[in-house]
């Protein structure tokens, strides 16, 4: 086991994330449970898209990060691929799907787009496999999430200074805020997990939505204005 | 997990093993993948079958050496009879350099087996306790998952910049450099080169950047003795180390003496082999072909690189007992002249005899000419006052009849990793 004093230090956009190693755990079962509220099944192939110092890669699998003791791939029984979010990694992504059977494919809102059109260029055939799930991540800088015909799979709000990952419910198609991991005071979405995250702001174009959710009775579900449209289940 | 009676007991006692000895214990190690691998993994068994190695023990390294030797192709090719959902919880995806990527996996028994060579190349680097080291991402390559692991366990720390390795993230790393203030840094050769022109340019003050860092260890291109040696004064860092390895289970750490990378021969088995897969001898060039010795994870038993390389004649003067191997480039950073295969680092071991040229992006054209003898060499920047002595170096060092020299100016491309591109992309015409 590392030693107690030993740092981890994740520099992200806008922000720093520093971890002991101790306290990775608790944010590698939070991701898992934001995976299984959209609707990820135990077992699955995830695949991030994401650079490898965002927690979505790095809490991938305890083999990724010393004192991590199970991360999202040991909690959901499942595997975990780490493709980096470079425009020259991005080219690879098709061929990495065409030889492996990816459930989830977690991608950056800033290269969604880029691996879209790779994945049309070079198709995907000859696995006989259904083609991935897309969860697009997005942060407040990203334009807000899409929905109707051309729509990923599911969303994933992420802010990695704040240390937020509040995924979209394929229950209620809403974003859940944990509860008893965030707070929601007004407009402001504070951290209880991290000491010293700073708040998040939600946009001036998102609302808290009203209706409690079967999934996360507690929790609180926030969404973009005029966010209507039923969820993709399954 | 295998236990440790089988690894040595302590660290790196190993190190200094009788040749003799450390043979006997590859052939032990050898005969349990291949067993491994024949009960494990269809791909292999099929193939051996196949190829009259059904049931064919492993004796001695004779034997070993008449297993079929596999291709990157053919892995891919085979998927799911050569890599399952069994083999672990982690993939990873190879850059593709060469085509398409290939995806392998690793488990936590054969990352533990491969996290002590990092700690002892981290260690002939100079990392002590207390350190704080600055990493590549884990997702980036097997080994690189290694290496937050092991600076861990010497007691150190680990950060992380923001983004990834293209020339266009530096920004980040270098305001990571400046704000955790690293004793130790792994990154990219190419990326490095980067930062050193960046400086060069005004900039970057590089001196600052790296005023806390004592020891580089750089990836990702062979270094010749004179990049080395320059980037570490640029920098102006104690030291700059070079880490070799391939994702398929290869690595290779510089000791401090810097007479060419040593293999880490507890975790892995690599042979120089020539076109027709019999072994060279030391100190001449073949095809890399990697054995991993941890029957875990995606099985690699004699897997062809793809990769040139050659051992070293001669046992390492600093005590390690490991044999040494330079990787000096892949078909695809080399060019065919004629008959002979030029690679990227033979011309700039050329090149940057003369000073001046030091540090500056070399690449080589693939055109046309090269099959009637004509080597091009475009190099970045104006052109020196020694560039005909450098033709005709060129041309006598590396045997061939005619070489031509394209200065770049100021031309600006995405170098990256390429070592050789297509002379159309310049805008040289193919003739
Ligand atoms: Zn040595």
């Amino acid at each position: 086991m590392p030693a107690a004093e030993t740092r981890l230090i994740f520099d992200v956009p806008n922000g720093r994330l520093v971890f002991q190693p101790g306290a990775l755990d608790a944010w590698a079962e939070h991701l898992a449970w934001c995976y299984e509220l959209m609707g990820v099944k135990r077992g699955a192939t995830i695949a991030v898209q994401d650079f490898g110092g965002s927690p979505l890669s790095f809490l991938g699998s305890a083999l990724l990060m010393p004192g991590l003791v199970r991360g999202v791939a040991e909690r959901l029984g499942g595997r975990f691929i780490g493709l980096d979010a470079s425009a020259e990694r991005v080219t690879l992504t098709p061929a990495v799907l065409e030889q492996i059977p990816v459930d989830v494919l977690v991608v950056r809102a800033d290269v969604a787009a880029l691996l879209a059109a790779e994945i049309r260029h070079k198709g995907r055939s000859g696995t006989g496999k259904p083609p991935a799930r897309t969860v697009i991540a997005f942060n407040d800088e990203d334009p807000p999430p899409m929905r109707g015909s051309g729509a990923p799979w599911r969303y994933l709000l992420h802010v990695p200074s704040s240390m937020l990952m509040a995924p979209q419910c394929g229950t209620c198609g809403y974003f859940h805020l944990r509860a008893g991991v965030y707070r929601l005071d007004g407009v402001q979405v504070s951290n209880l997990g991290y000491q010293g995250a700073p708040s998040w702001r939600l946009p001036q174009s998102w609302t808290r939505t009203p209706e409690g959710c079967a999934l996360g009775l507690d929790d609180s579900t926030i969404s973009p204005a005029a966010w209507t449209q039923a969820v993709e289940q399954g | 997990m295998r236990e440790n009676s089988q690894t040595p007991e302590r660290p790196d006692e190993i190190e200094r093993w009788p040749r003799a000895r450390l043979e006997s214990w590859h052939l032990e190690r050898l005969a349990e993948v291949v067993a491994h691998a024949r009960a494990n993994v269809p791909f292999y068994s099929a193939r051996w079958l196949q190829a009259g190695f059904g049931e064919g023990q492993i004796e001695s390294l004779r034997d070993f050496e008449r297993i079929p030797i596999v291709s990157k192709q053919d892995l891919i090719k085979a998927r799911e009879s050569w890599a399952n959902s069994a083999d672990g919880p982690v993939g990873f995806s190879t850059r593709g350099t060469s085509g398409e990527p290939l995806v392998l996996w690793l488990d936590a028994a054969e990352e533990e087996i491969y996290i002590r060579p990092t700690m002892r190349g981290f260690r002939w680097a100079g990392f002590r306790p207390a350190m704080t080291a600055l990493l590549m991402s884990p997702v980036w390559h097997r080994l690189a998952a290694c290496e937050a692991h092991a600076v861990v366990r010497l007691g150190g720390n680990c950060a992380f910049f923001w983004g990834s390795l293209g020339a266009d993230n530096m920004d980040s790393f270098v305001r990571t450099l400046f704000s955790v203030r690293p004793e130790f840094v792994t990154t990219t050769a190419p990326f490095l080169l980067a930062m050193v022109r960046r400086g060069a340019q005004g900039g970057l003050d590089l001196a600052e950047a790296f005023r806390s860092v004592e020891s580089v260890v750089a990836v990702g291109l062979p270094l010749t003795p004179r990049m080395r040696e320059f980037l570490a004064e640029r920098l102006g860092v104690g030291d700059v180390f070079e880490r070799a390895g391939t994702q398929e289970g290869a690595a290779l750490d510089d000791c401090r003496l810097h007479a060419m990378p040593h293999v880490h021969e507890d975790v892995c088995y690599l042979e120089v082999v020539d076109a027709n897969g019999a072994p060279v001898a030391p100190g001449r060039r073949g095809r890399l072909v990697v054995t991993k010795l941890a029957p875990a994870g995606s099985v690699f038993v004699r897997y062809d690189t793809g990769d040139i390389a050659a051992f070293a004649v001669d046992p390492c003067k600093c005590g390690c007992g490991f044999r040494r191997l330079k990787i000096y480039g892949r078909p695809e950073s080399s060019v065919m002249v004629g008959e002979r295969m030029i690679t990227a680092y033979d011309v700039r071991i050329g090149v940057e005899r003369d000073s001046a040229l030091l540090g500056r992006n070399v690449l080589l054209i693939r055109d046309r000419s090269a099959a009637s003898g004509v080597l091009t060499v475009a190099i970045e920047g104006e052109r020196s006052d020694g560039a005909e002595g450098v033709e005709e170096r060129l041309c006598a060092e590396l045997g061939v009849e005619r070489v031509k020299i394209l200065w770049l100016g100021g031309l600006r491309i995405n170098w990256g990793f390429r070592q050789v591109i297509d002379g159309r992309e310049i805008g040289i015409s193919n003739g």
